[in-house]
């Protein structure tokens, strides 16, 4: 709020226009929506007549609160879930600062022609009512951003939780396939699911396959470096396959050679490979 | 309580199987009675199983690479059992890979191992 120079006085200010505004607030909501649902991609967001109404009401309440509400924490958090509606609704960041536009403009024009013999104090009167309604905004705004960043997280999340098999080729031959993002918390889970399989498979040689995986960072290298060292002593071979370019390069950056690891160029010579391991 | 790990010989196999985990000077005196039978009875290779062992220390890990190394020193092989799966992994969280040291998953792979080679 500190950084909007928000005070008070800027709201004992808009208190003054609120009688203006409750004047104004319906003409200016219904020019608003016949302006609104001119336009073929907004009117798409209305059901009807009674949607349209009952959104009406919540606009010329917003308006209200805007100019006369307390700013305080129950008014964020009620900016934030009117922000996260339109989100979810699809009201588009350019449609919501558009709305907001129009509003403040009809506003504006309204106040400067009822205080004509004050100009003076009409300026300073709607520079108010444009602070808070660009806190208001930037709310929104956050709230858009928030919900984009929850989403991207929970794709994440689900691509992280997508299930590794371990699949046994052959008895004493596992197979562990790669596929999706390896981030660190993965690549621990893949970890311990290579021990387990070798374990339970009674396994001698482990090939997993990462031709699925796009990059891999320096840590998770690191991962796969040590799930490989951890196979070792449980006494199995591992084979590395499938690794793209980039992959190859930022083993190498981290200071990985082949050597350290078997690796072979795709799945086929690694089965190969690990096969002949066996074979001592 | 001083744990003395049992050393059995099967044909020209030493096997110690630790049953519990050890403190340091179990491991110690394991260590020198491995030595002693390795060359008593004409041993080609010992094999550790540690599959009873919930963790592998550092002190752990160095003493089991020091008998491998002075085992091979004395004409034998050495072939380390049964890490389990979560031992493995905190091992190798500490950087401890048991380097150029043969291991096998239980006893069974350990003795087709030393019969391969």
């Amino acid at each position: 709020m500190r950084w909007f120079d928000l005070s008070e006085s800027d709201r004992t200010q808009t208190r003054e226009l609120s009688r203006i505004a409750d004047d104004v607030s319906e003409r200016i909501i219904e020019a608003f929506y016949a302006h609104l649902l001119s336009d073929q991609t907004a009117a798409r967001h209305f059901r009807g007549a009674d949607h349209i109404a009952r959104v009406k009401q919540g606009q010329s309440r917003y308006f209200r609160e805007l100019i006369s509400a307390d700013v305080d924490d129950s008014y964020i958090a009620d900016r934030r879930r009117i922000g996260s509606i339109h989100e979810r609704t699809g009201v588009t960041p350019t449609l919501y600062i558009g709305s907001y536009a129009y509003y403040l403009n009809k506003l504006a024009l309204e106040v400067q022609q009822q205080m004509p013999e004050a100009p003076e104090k009409a300026f300073t009167l709607i520079l108010s009512l444009f602070k808070i309604a660009h806190f208001d905004m930037a709310l929104a705004l956050e709230t858009y951003v928030d919900a984009r960043e929850e989403t991207i997280k929970a794709r994440e999340r689900e691509l992280s939780e997508l299930p590794t098999p371990v699949l046994q080729l052959r008895p004493g031959l596992l197979l562990i396939p790669v596929v999706g993002t390896l981030d660190s918390y993965r690549a621990r889970t893949l970890t311990v699911q290579l021990l387990e399989g070798i374990k339970e498979h009674r396994a001698r040689a482990v090939v997993l396959d990462i031709t699925g995986v796009a990059a891999v960072d320096s840590a998770v290298a690191n991962h796969l470096i040590q799930s490989m060292a951890a196979a070792r002593l449980m006494g199995a071979h591992s084979v590395l396959t499938g690794l793209s370019a980039e992959v190859a390069q930022s083993l190498v950056k981290v200071g990985v050679t082949g050597e350290a690891l078997n690796t072979a160029g795709d799945l086929q010579r690694g089965i190969q490979l690990a096969e002949n391991l066996l074979k001592g | 309580m001083a744990v003395t790990v049992p050393i059995l010989r099967q044909g020209s196999v030493l096997i110690a199987s630790i049953q519990e985990d050890l403190c340091d000077s179990d491991i110690l005196n394991l260590q020198s009675r491995i030595l002693e039978d390795v060359i008593k009875c004409r041993a080609k290779a010992v094999i550790i199983d540690v599959s009873a062992i919930g963790v592998l220390d550092s002190f752990g890990t160095k003493t089991l690479t020091e008998i491998a190394y002075s085992v091979k020193m004395r004409g034998a092989e050495t072939v380390i059992v049964g890490i389990q799966p979560d031992v493995a992994l905190s091992m190798v969280l500490l950087g401890l890979t048991l380097r150029d040291i043969p291991t096998a998953l239980d006893l069974d792979h350990g003795l087709a191992l030393i019969g391969g080679s």
